[in-house]
């Protein structure tokens, strides 16, 4: 029998201001995009439910804000987090090279168990403007920043045109999920990750 | 349109101000905003024709008359800029006419000198345009290739991560560029942070199709920036400003009022590396929550939300996320009417931004009736937490409203989140802030017994 309760599993996005970190996690959760979001202030949150082999999920989402001087409110809500996705603009150079501070930042101030290991996903977004004209960072400089941080998986994504985005959070839940450490899981004997837990395999993309 | 009599105002005259008005959403966007509740309430709703019959025939203003109005029910849209310019302390309601004629004459030349100050620095201020692209680098270099909107970072080829290889890209295209001064460069890093959330500002707003007033909202802010180097922009500002920029039609009038805002506001955006200032509110409403209702308290420290970082928003962006454009004017100045102090223009016109607290005054110096309820009420007790606000007790009123839903509902923070934002949104802002001034005494009292 399925488990009467869901599981919780927390996603927190962090990037620069303006790279569409809201956009995305309401084109993933609403389907739908639009240009009226407002600069987020502190921190939301929407959840979706996902499944995985008859399982349901509870995936929340929170959004954060992306001017620096919110980052030492943080704290509170990063921790918990199962996985951390670090958006950039491709559009944008210093979002790009931000992404490394996000993530330091992120290990500090959520102190995960095995930072090593703690999952992150990457997603370079917009990449729908101007026809890919105005494009700075490549691909492969991308990914190449990914696998020198132990292979974060990477996803081009348009949260406009909804583009690579459900591809982008089936593996974001799925890393959240790996992440889960099993004795806190909500009856653990029903839990069973589809590729043996192991995430020392994880290769840019997802092989999900 | 005339007003007639404000017994007669109907329903019919608020749709016309809303469909109107420059504060009208775009009709593709209607679905998108936020319901307004707002409603003109005749005999309470400050009306224009009240507020004319406040003025002496010299123009001294009858502020307890005024002030006892908007607690019950608002200022008519139509009338909205000048009144808030008083209840925000631009100007002093014993001054007269003449005064004041001076003084926003004066004030505007200020705005001009500002103006061409920032413009010196930077070219788009006042032009009528606004940047959305960094302009500069930390280390205070020029980006160039500026476009038609400021400053697009068109570079060629692509840019790295490494910092090193940064430089001396810099120091190739910009060789003989003098270092500009750290205030300079500082300054010259929000404007784009400041474009970026101008344009994403109240865009449901047909005011805001118009270059210009997204060029408004954009200079009132970097110039604000300029004079006030410790905030400089902090998101959030802008939700603050957009209405007045709305509001007040000349830019420096609107400028002068936000900085007047801000005079409230700012600690909220003070921030270090470890710190930003909206906690020192946040122990506030601990501190309130732990007094007059210590179980939930506990329930929300219980459940990691005891830091109450759920009450950010409301606090930073004055529930403007919360309401409808419309409701939170309606919020602000009953608030703001609630809490002033006839000393208020004395103490920002002699003071900096950065010693705006006063010494209590004492209750017979001054009429009663010229305080807000909320002032009132701190005055009389003699309570002297500068931190407080009405806008925490608003906070505190809503968890103490629903305080059984909170203890029986609420298993984590993301709960918290959820259950407030819901109630807030669907509140009546007049009995929210009766019910806030409720917890107000409450408060009082038993920080008295303790």
């Amino acid at each position: 029998m399925a488990s009467r309760r869901r599981m919780l599993l927390k996603v927190i996005i962090l990037g620069d201001s303006g790279v569409g970190k809201t956009s995305l996690m309401n084109q993933y959760v609403n389907r739908k995009f639009s240009n009226q979001y407002k600069a987020t202030i502190g921190a939301d949150f929407l959840t979706k439910e996902v499944q995985f082999e008859d399982r349901l999920f509870t995936l929340q989402i929170w959004d954060t804000a992306g001017q620096e001087r919110f980052q030492s409110l943080g704290v509170a809500f990063y921790r918990g987090a199962d996985c951390c996705v670090l958006v950039y603009d491709v559009n944008v150079a210093k979002s790009f090279e931000n992404l490394n501070n996000w993530r330091e930042e992120f290990l500090i101030q959520a102190s995960p168990s095995d930072p090593e290991n703690f999952p992150f996903v990457v997603l370079g977004n917009k990449v729908d403007v101007d026809g890919g004209n105005s494009r700075v960072v490549s691909e492969k400089k991308a990914k190449a920043w990914c696998a020198s941080k132990g292979n974060i998986p990477y996803f081009e994504t348009s949260a406009k045109e909804g583009f690579n985005v459900e591809a982008a959070f089936q593996c974001i839940a799925k890393n959240a999920l790996k992440n889960e450490p099993e004795e806190e899981m909500y009856l653990p004997d029903t839990i069973d990750v589809a590729d043996g837990g192991g995430r020392q395999q994880r290769s840019t993309g997802c092989e999900c | 349109m005339g007003f007639g009599g404000c017994l007669n105002w109907k329903s019919e005259d608020l749709s016309l101000i809303d469909t109107n008005s420059s504060y009208a959403v775009k009709p593709e966007h209607i679905g998108d905003v936020r319901k307004t509740r707002f409603k003109l309430r005749p005999g309470r709703t400050l009306s224009p024709r009240k507020w004319q019959s406040a003025f002496s025939e010299d123009g001294h203003l009858d502020i307890g008359l005024v002030l006892s109005r908007i607690q019950r029910g608002g200022v008519h849209p139509s009338i909205r800029g000048a009144v808030w310019e008083f209840l925000l302390g631009c100007y002093d309601p014993n001054s007269t006419y003449e005064d004041r004629n001076q003084l926003r004459q004066r004030k505007r030349e200020q705005y001009g000198i500002l103006m061409t100050e920032c413009q010196k620095m930077e070219p788009t201020i006042g032009s009528g345009r606004y940047i959305i692209k960094p302009v500069i680098t930390k280390d205070g270099q020029p980006i160039q290739d500026l476009s038609s909107q400021g400053g697009d970072t068109h570079e060629p080829g692509e840019t790295t991560v490494s910092s090193t290889e940064n430089s001396r890209h810099f120091e190739e295209t910009l060789a003989g560029t003098t270092p500009l001064e750290k205030t300079e460069v500082n300054w010259k890093r929000t404007l784009h942070q400041i474009g970026l959330d101008v344009v994403r500002t109240d865009r449901a707003l047909v005011f805001y199709e118009s270059e210009a007033n997204l060029a408004k909202l954009w200079t009132v802010l970097a110039i604000y920036a300029w004079i006030d180097k410790e905030i400089g922009y902090c998101q959030g500002m802008s939700d603050l400003c957009s209405p007045l920029v709305i509001l007040l039609e000349d830019e420096a009038d609107a400028f002068w009022c936000f900085e007047r805002m801000m005079r409230r506001l700012r600690g909220n955006f003070k921030s270090t590396t470890d710190f930003i200032g909206v906690r020192s509110q946040l122990s506030v409403l601990a501190k309130i929550i732990k007094t007059v209702d210590p179980k939930l308290h506990q329930h929300l420290e219980d459940v990691d939300g005891g830091e109450y970082l759920f009450a950010v928003r409301m606090l930073m962006a004055l529930f403007r996320r919360e309401f409808s454009i419309m409701d939170s004017m309606y919020l602000w100045e009953m608030m703001w009417a609630m809490e002033y102090k006839p000393n208020i223009f004395t103490l920002y016109e002699q003071s900096d931004l950065n010693t705006n607290k006063d010494a209590l005054p004492n209750v017979s110096d001054k009429k009663s009736k010229n305080y807000g309820k909320f002032a009132r009420k701190n005055m009389e007790i003699g309570d002297t937490d500068q931190e407080s606000s009405l806008a925490i007790f608003f906070v505190a009123s809503v968890l103490e409203l629903k305080n059984k839903q909170f203890m029986r509902e609420a298993k984590g923070l993301d709960d918290v989140v959820k259950i407030l934002n819901d109630i807030i949104g669907n509140l009546d802002v007049r009995k929210a802030c009766k019910k806030a001034l409720k917890v107000q005494t409450k408060y009082l009292r038993k920080k008295k017994e303790l």
